[in-house]
């Protein structure tokens, strides 16, 4: 696929959460599982929403935290291949508009679960520890921190 | 309603660029496309690992698993579960000069691309729309080719020797001369390869204490030239003049990082054709630009040489500017002329410090004879100077059939990306599955596209890219477009609303991250 290529965009995969449309799809692809878990018939409302939160910190987790590196090969001779999806957005720019949708939309989803679970507190925690585990990568101190050499390489 | 540019009278004839907006629909079932295949790659790669499913990469032997490990599995993910299924609308072996027709060898393959075998028939006569072939002098027969088969003879295959030393023919010298009659510049220097003009040359002309100021889109060898060089380089959105002036302001308060020194050059590279988005540079903004702010301009003409112009001299020529306002024009002979190698163009000072300092005049073997012949033999009769007006006609063959193309897919529904006069036409293709799907169809019916995904262009703006030529005709044009029009109604790929964005209201932000800042 490599026609005629190499421009000053050494790594695409910086540019991916801000082309047009990726929030629409991100929140489309949220609403579409929260649809499939409320179709299983013998979860309650608040079990929907904390499976609904849980997974989609989950995944988030995985995808934006845990990856590293690109899945194609890029021109800059391996710089980013130690950085998560999440340390590559915008080249390490802090606090771009990307970057700030994808921290408020936990938030949001949290305050939406809260809600629907009417506080119960046990769900309290389990949502708040999964909330937590997805917003501590995203603060800036925490760029490219490894905490007991997890991940690492 | 193409917004049409005239700003104050430096433009001569309308300029009419568009890039419509992609639809939000086909945004979202792009990425939507990508993350099944994302799910289907994870799944293919968790059961060849367990071995339920035959691996054919590149593995590491039994004994070598417990070493650093030799291949990157991640890096290789997008290779093994996306290029590789559809793999085979790239590298088509063709088997006869790639003109307005091509042959090309047939290949089927049983293990879904891995591996590929030849039946053995040839597909006669495909009507090829992806070789650089704007004037058509891809061809075996010929005033061209009878020179060049003459001159092979006389002087032989190669040189065996750089330009400082032993290399240097009078044929050199003669096509040297020749080109700098053609764009109008007082001298010129012709290298042996492209690629090796702009990066071996940018380095000789620009250096530490530099400033480069290259458009977002440009070519691998440009980028490469302005690293090698040791310059800072600041990126301007592509053909964005706000963008451009607003990097130039700066550049020339704000002086260089920390020392704050006035630079020593800024240097604007821009190429005339972009090849990947068919869009033509703003030539006279950028002159004026150039010149209220003192600083120096590197025109890199690939693909708009010969293709540009009411004689075919380049961008120059196409908006009625004067070649002596570009510092240093380059450009190749690989697209118009048939040929190989690159050429730059500018004051007599300014070659002949290149002849001394550059990399490839020392250390590059120079143009081989033949070769060297064939651009003179083409060179000359776009110029007309052969005694025929056949270069004239190709010259208009060309604009005539940019146009009437470029409108036919307008008027069908296609999103066309691009100037209404760059024979480069993109079509934009969107959805993964569709790269793949169009090269295929298209060889069925004969007809032989270039078609560009993701990591070459931007995630959701997969494309085909069409490129005209002079040898086509009007009938080749006909079929090609009537298949395009059967294959965009079975794909679904008329996605044009007709709603084109304006350039000017393009939001010009101030988020340009780069990723250092030297």
């Amino acid at each position: 696929m490599n026609v005629g290529v190499a421009h000053s965009e050494v790594n695409p995969n910086t540019r991916v959460m801000n082309s047009r449309g990726i929030w629409l799809a991100y929140i489309i692809s949220v609403g579409v599982l929260h649809i499939v878990l409320l179709s299983i018939p013998f979860f309650s409302i608040p079990v929907v929403w904390t499976l609904t939160n849980v997974i989609h910190n989950l995944v988030m987790y995985l995808l934006l935290h845990t990856v590293k590196g690109t899945p194609f090969e890029t021109p800059d001779q391996g710089k980013d291949r130690l950085l998560t999806h999440w340390e590559q957005i915008d080249y390490g720019t802090q606090c771009t508009s990307s970057r700030k949708f994808l921290s408020i939309s936990p938030v949001v989803l949290y305050l939406l679960t809260s809600f629907y679970t009417k506080y119960d507190p046990a769900h309290f925690v389990i949502n708040t520890a999964s909330l937590l585990s997805v917003l501590l990568p995203k603060l800036p101190q925490f760029h490219g921190v490894r905490v007991f050499g997890i991940n690492k390489y | 309603i193409n917004h049409i540019v005239h700003n104050g009278g430096l433009y001569k004839r309308p300029f009419n660029e568009a890039f419509e907006e992609t639809p939000m629909l086909v945004a979202v079932l792009t990425y939507v496309g990508y993350g099944v295949l994302t799910l289907f790659g994870y799944l293919r790669d968790f059961m060849r690992q367990w071995k339920i499913e035959k691996c054919q990469n590149a593995t590491e032997r039994e004994e070598q698993k417990d070493f650093v490990p030799l291949y990157q599995d991640f890096e290789n993910f997008y290779n093994r579960n996306l290029y590789m299924r559809i793999r085979d609308s790239w590298n088509r072996p063709i088997c006869s000069v790639p003109g307005a027709k091509v042959d090309m060898m047939e290949r089927v393959s049983h293990d879904y691309n891995w591996t590929f075998t030849y039946t053995g028939r040839v597909i006669k006569d495909i009507i090829n729309m992806g070789s650089y072939n704007y004037l058509g002098f891809a061809q075996n027969a010929g005033t061209c080719q009878e020179a060049a088969a003459k001159v092979l003879s006389q002087y032989g295959a190669g040189v065996c020797s750089t330009r400082q030393e032993m290399g240097n023919l009078d044929k050199h010298e003669e096509l040297e001369k020749l080109v700098a009659r053609f764009l109008g510049v007082e001298s010129a220097m012709a290298y042996g390869m492209g690629f090796a003009t702009n990066s071996m040359n940018i380095p000789a002309l620009v250096g530490k204490g530099c400033l480069i100021l290259s458009d977002e889109l440009n070519h691998a060898s440009l980028v490469l030239g302005a690293r090698l060089s040791g310059a800072t380089i600041r990126i301007f959105k592509h053909n964005n003049m706000q963008s451009l002036e607003k990097l130039l302001k700066d550049a020339i308060v704000h002086g260089q990082p920390r020392t704050r020194r006035p630079w020593k050059k800024i240097l604007i590279l821009v190429e005339g054709i972009y090849s990947m988005e068919g869009s033509i540079v703003r030539l006279p903004e950028v002159i004026a630009l150039k010149k209220k702010y003192k600083s120096y301009l590197y025109l890199d003409e690939a693909h708009s040489i010969g293709a540009l112009g009411p004689t075919g001299r380049g961008v120059v020529e196409y908006f009625g500017l004067n070649p002596e306002d570009v510092d240093v024009m380059m450009g190749t002979f690989t697209k118009s002329f048939g040929a190989a190698g690159g050429y730059i163009g500018g004051k007599k000072e300014l070659i002949d410090y290149l002849r001394t300092y550059s990399h490839s005049a020392v250390y590059a073997t120079s143009m081989s004879p033949p070769v060297v012949e064939q651009i003179i033999t083409s060179m000359k009769c776009i110029m007309g100077e052969d005694g025929t007006t056949v270069g004239k006609a190709r010259v208009q063959q060309l604009a005539e059939n940019t146009r009437y193309f470029r409108r036919r897919l307008k008027e069908m529904g296609f999103i066309i990306y691009g100037n209404e006069d760059s024979p480069v036409v993109p079509l934009m293709l969107y959805m993964p599955a569709k790269i793949g799907a169009f090269g295929r169809e298209m060889l069925k019916r004969n007809i032989g596209v270039v078609v560009v995904g993701f990591p070459a262009t931007p995630i959701i703006e997969s494309r085909a890219r069409f490129c005209l030529s002079a040898a086509h005709t009007k009938e080749m044009l006909d079929t090609a477009l009537k298949e395009i029009n059967e294959v965009g109604d079975l794909l679904q790929l008329k996605y044009s609303r007709h709603r084109l964005v304006p350039l000017l209201d393009r939001p010009f932000d101030e988020t340009t991250y780069e990723e250092t800042e030297d």
